[in-house]
């Protein structure tokens, strides 16, 4: 098998990583905001509930999480699984158990914020959705990338556990051609991809870090 | 008549851990008077100030603008105005904080204008009209375009002082509002208060600067032990045979 071979198939195991980054990353974060909003409400048996679901998925392994969404459908409502809602299982399991870690990230980040900052928009007569999106949130934001970065290079490493519902991304294919081949190569060529796409994501958040340090 | 903006009536906090910091403060103010609050520390004055200005519940008590009741307590119970009310009453009075509580992400000018447009809904012209006036008189006109980090801690104040005219409140209330500065900044914003008082604007003031109080108040309160101890014109109050406790706690201060 030539090296070109070897690297287009990579490469299209390549383009379904990134697929499931992207995706989890448009459904996570703004999930990961509500669950955080969830967590610090001031009614107990919300914020109980938000606890316990922050505890699950941070406490139970993401590949277990994977395999669980897939076959909740059946176990639970008894409708036939169809191949099609693999990778759709796939985004569910990752949106989920990344927002609980993008919430407890976004709870650090609004809890951060001075009390003062909330009484001033209240004097000046912003209602409580104007003072969270127009006055908290930005502020919020610009505390907040440096953790969301590195949750965010975890994402990138973390969607070859897609394997175990037979996603060829490519860490799965990485490891068909070096069994095929009985070569290392495919893996480690794999790693650099792996490097590549996340000297990217960190390049691009030092980017929006620089950007949004307009402000103190 | 002297038209009474403000009437705080037998105010009571008590705080959760049982803390009585007010015990029985009232206080009226009119149109175009300047009330100066003084008195040493944990006396009740700010918390009297947060609770006028709704940003603390009270615990016993009443609280009304324009004689319209914002917070009253009646049998055992807290209540406060029905929303359209309390609109009104809150466009009513405008806060200064002590730490200023710019919005960092804005701009000095986006700082002054953005309530005006989203929340008083003055159209954005106007919005920028008024705000070029109000920092052209505070002397800040070079920086509309400067983000709040980029000032020092008088400019910001000054700025947050427009950014609570501009919403043209008819009582303007300050906490304390020199307390973060250093002495040599205390002057600029004490100079726009002045500068206030002489257009007539009412204005209920925390304040340590004892000489500023003197001259800018025409009535000064002091407070202790979150009861008023002494009430007056400032030569009543500074007067020899004035209250001896305000004046062994201004004496401190080598007057």
């Amino acid at each position: 098998m030539s090296f070109g071979v070897i690297l287009s198939q990579l490469g299209g195991g390549m383009v379904k990583s990134i697929e499931i980054f992207v995706l989890t990353l448009l459904f996570s974060l703004p999930l990961g905001l509500f669950v955080a909003l969830g967590r610090m409400s001031k009614l107990k048996i919300l914020s109980g509930i938000i606890k316990i679901y922050i505890a699950i998925m941070r406490g139970t392994p993401l590949m277990l999480q994977l395999i669980v969404v897939y076959f909740a459908p059946y176990y639970v409502f008894g409708i036939n699984i169809s191949s099609g809602f693999r990778f759709t299982a796939v985004i569910i399991a990752f949106s989920i158990n990344y927002a609980a870690y993008f919430a407890e990230i976004f709870r650090a980040g609004i809890q951060s914020i001075s009390i003062g900052q909330w009484e001033a928009a209240q004097i000046l007569g912003y209602n409580k959705a104007q003072t969270f999106f127009k006055i908290i949130l930005p502020q919020v934001i610009q505390r907040i990338i440096p953790p969301v970065t590195n949750e965010t290079i975890t994402l990138v490493k973390d969607t070859s556990l897609s394997f175990v519902l037979s996603i060829a991304e490519m860490f799965t294919i990485a490891k068909q051609i070096g069994a095929r081949e009985a070569s290392i190569i495919p893996l480690m060529i794999a790693g650099l991809f792996y490097f590549i796409f996340n000297y990217i994501v960190a390049f691009g958040m030092d980017r929006f870090e620089k950007k949004m340090s307009y402000f103190r | 008549m002297a038209e009474v903006l403000v009437e705080i009536k037998n105010l009571k906090k008590t705080f959760e851990n049982g803390t009585e910091v007010l015990k029985d403060f009232n206080l009226s103010v009119n149109k175009g008077e300047v009330v100066s609050i003084i008195g040493p520390s944990g006396s009740g004055k700010t918390t009297a100030l947060r609770c006028a200005t709704m940003l603390t519940p009270i615990s016993g008590g009443s609280i009304s603008y324009l004689g319209k009741k914002a917070t009253w307590e009646e049998n055992g119970t807290v209540h406060v105005a029905n929303k359209h009310d309390m609109k009104e009453i809150k466009q009513s009075f405008g806060l200064v904080f002590q730490n200023f509580n710019l919005f960092p992400h804005y701009t000095v000018l986006q700082n002054i204008t953005d309530a005006q447009i989203h929340v008083a809904k003055v159209p954005k012209s106007e919005a920028i009209d008024r705000a070029v006036n109000l920092l052209d008189r505070l002397g800040l006109s070079d920086k509309r375009d400067f983000y709040p980090c980029n000032l020092s801690g008088g400019q910001q104040q000054r700025v947050s002082i427009a950014r609570a005219l501009a919403l043209q409140p008819k009582v303007l209330f300050f906490d304390e509002p020199t307390s973060a500065l250093d002495p040599e900044l205390t002057g600029e914003v004490l100079k726009v208060i002045k500068q206030l008082a002489s257009e007539h604007m009412t204005m209920i003031i925390v304040t340590h600067e004892m000489q500023f109080a003197r001259e800018v108040s025409d009535r000064i309160v002091f407070m202790e032990g979150g009861v008023i101890q002494a009430e007056g014109t400032p030569d009543e109050l500074f007067n020899a045979i004035g209250n001896t406790r305000f004046l062994e706690f201004v004496g401190k201060y080598n007057m």
